[in-house]
């Protein structure tokens, strides 16, 4: 049994300030009392459906207040959060909900139109839309107590964060109750957040760092400001200095858009005081102009990934110069050490796998035992990135042990994408992997071996794969080989392939803009 | 003139096509998600480089970008 859980510190919020703002969307503005009601009440409504404790329920939304009142309602109910990214296209989200086992797919009726009809033929019949008004009119009393609120063990299964990979392989990230309520409990330590505090999110509520933005920010009884795209810079700019945010966070891609597409001196924001980053390096050189652009706010890099909840690392601020291009320390609860393929502790200073142990590591994959056992020394979790610790215990980032691609925040298993490139006729071979791009880290791409004969040119390609995937998976460059580099066995050398990479990206520098 | 570019440019570069009918002139790039945030940048780039022109800071607002409708008007009220 816990006595505390995400709703707890939640409710504990709306106890202390009910009159303050928790979310504010667009011309929408939810009080924190409000919020609670409206949680109380689809909680309510979706029990009455067959919700149990256990059931997955997959929300499908881009970030809105709906979001944030279907997610703890399932909290609430002690049912399984499954949160999809919102550009799934329909095979692939049929088969993540097949594979999660769903019993419901909650939405709030303002996907693309394409996006509605794919829905319609993959879960017809499982379809529940919060975006409707009158679901949420009900009285509840919002005291009434619900499943979620008071049987949760800190080992029962409260989200299932899936991340890209491939046909009939889908990876489902299992996270608890207690591997939520630690990592939260963690950065609000670290970063100090308080009930005043106002943060400006443009990060996606589906992936892991939205999400602890999300339940940090509300357990703390602070104030989320949700922007949902970046296309327009100046307009969040302006969204923030009109709210007068004191937080901003961010992956690379939003820290280089900010700064190659606006004049940050232009717009000042004297309230702010902690801007955040993790989800890839950020070059030292960006973060001392984003620092100088906002001199009074701390700037704090951090490090982690989905199977850890979120975050592993911080690097305190106060130390952002004499430590740069480090991802600093553990943060609370977590102990970290570098080891060998083995599974030996290597010496410090000497390169190897970052491996993790804490109570935010997560409980395994969804449905598949042995690739979650291969994540594990026995406690600890493998990161699957290579570094080392100095002296002082400061980890640095040297490499990737795995193929995974990282462009701006979203995470790409070159399989993924090699599949959909095969399916097509004509393609023989194909091998995907990261090229560097100055704005969003990596970007995708192929190299093609067509069959003999065959005539397919880069456009019927990408007009395959746009049907197919979101556009951020989309390769931008293809190249056209005779044959793919591979070992004896047969077995693709990516690495052969990105020894000498074309970087893209030029567009982007700043001479040109 | 800048019309038909502008189409060749969003269906060739985000739709991957020359079929016409998938984009409609006020189809809002950002609601329809033909575009996102580093596509814009690559919008913003062909104008500037394609029109010779300069896309100030402040004129990077949808009023101007988000649809070949708005993106004439603006390339319209560029060139007067």
């Amino acid at each position: 049994m816990k006595e505390q859980t995400l709703s707890s510190l939640l409710f504990n919020q709306v106890q202390a300030h009910p009159d303050a703002d928790a979310i504010i969307h667009g011309d929408t503005r939810v009080s924190y009392a409000e919020l609670w009601r409206q949680i109380s009440c689809l909680a309510v409504l979706l029990e009455q459906r067959g919700i149990t404790p256990g059931s997955r329920v997959v929300l499908l939304m881009d970030n809105s207040i709906r979001y944030v009142v279907a997610y703890y309602a399932l909290l609430r109910l002690a049912a399984v959060v499954v949160p999809l990214n919102t550009g799934l296209k329909g095979a692939q989200l049929s088969e993540v909900m097949g594979h999660a086992e769903a019993t419901l797919l909650l939405h709030d009726g303002l996907l693309h139109d394409g996006k509605t009809r794919e829905l319609d033929t993959g879960v017809s019949g499982l379809q529940l839309n919060v975006g409707d008004a009158e679901l949420l009119d009900g009285g509840v009393d919002p005291r009434r107590s619900l499943p979620g609120d008071q049987t949760l063990s800190d080992r029962s299964l409260a989200t299932i964060i899936y991340t890209s990979g491939t046909t009939g392989k889908p990876k489902g990230i299992m996270l608890s109750a207690g591997n939520l309520l630690a990592n939260c409990l963690a950065i609000i330590d670290y970063l100090d957040l308080q009930s005043r505090d106002r943060l400006m999110c443009v990060l996606p509520f589906y992936y892991a760092y939205g999400n602890s933005v999300l339940h940090t920010h509300l357990a703390a009884g602070a104030t989320l400001i949700l922007e949902n795209s970046l296309m327009y810079p100046q307009r969040v700019l302006q969204r923030m200095a009109a709210e007068q945010v004191t937080g901003f966070a961010g992956v690379p891609s939003t820290f280089r858009l900010l700064l190659l597409r606006c004049d940050l001196s232009r717009i000042p924001l004297p309230n702010l005081r902690y801007i955040t980053q993790a989800g890839g390096p950020l070059a030292p050189s960006d973060i001392e102009r984003l620092v100088k652009c906002w001199p009074q706010a701390r700037f704090f890099v951090m490090y982690g990934q989905t199977e850890a909840t979120a975050r592993l690392t911080y690097l305190p601020p106060d130390r952002l110069r004499d430590k740069a291009g480090t991802v600093g320390i553990p943060i609370n609860g977590v102990r970290i050490k570098i080891m060998d393929e083995q599974g030996a502790e290597r010496a410090r200073g000497d390169t190897g796998e970052i491996c993790a142990a804490g109570p935010n590591t997560m409980l395994g994959y969804w449905r598949d035992s042995e690739a979650s056992k291969a994540r594990f020394f026995d406690e600890w979790l493998r990161t699957g990135d290579l570094g080392y610790q100095d002296e002082e215990g400061f980890i640095t980032i040297v490499g990737r042990a795995s193929d995974m691609i990282k462009t701006g925040d979203h995470r790409v298993a070159p399989e993924e994408i090699e599949e959909i490139i095969a399916d097509l006729p004509g393609v023989e071979e194909v091998a995907v992997v990261g090229i560097p791009d100055s704005l969003l880290g990596q970007v995708v791409k192929a190299y093609v071996v067509l069959a003999a004969g065959s005539v397919l040119d880069t456009r019927q390609i990408l007009r395959h794969c746009s049907l197919q995937c979101a556009p951020y998976k989309i390769p931008k460059a293809i190249d056209f080989l005779a044959t793919l580099p591979k070992t004896a066995s047969g077995k693709i050398q990516r690495y052969q392939l990105l020894k000498s990479p074309t970087p893209t990206g030029k567009m982007y520098q700043e001479d040109n803009l | 003139m800048y019309r038909d570019k502008l189409r060749s440019f969003i269906l060739e570069n985000y739709l991957f096509s020359e079929d016409s009918s998938l984009l409609n002139d006020t189809d809002s790039f950002l609601d329809k998600g033909i575009l996102d945030s580093t596509g814009i940048l690559e919008l913003v780039f062909f104008l500037e480089e394609e029109f010779e022109i300069r896309v100030a800071e402040d004129d990077m607002v949808p009023e101007n970008l988000d649809s070949v409708e708005n993106l004439v008007k603006y390339l319209g009220a560029k060139a007067a």
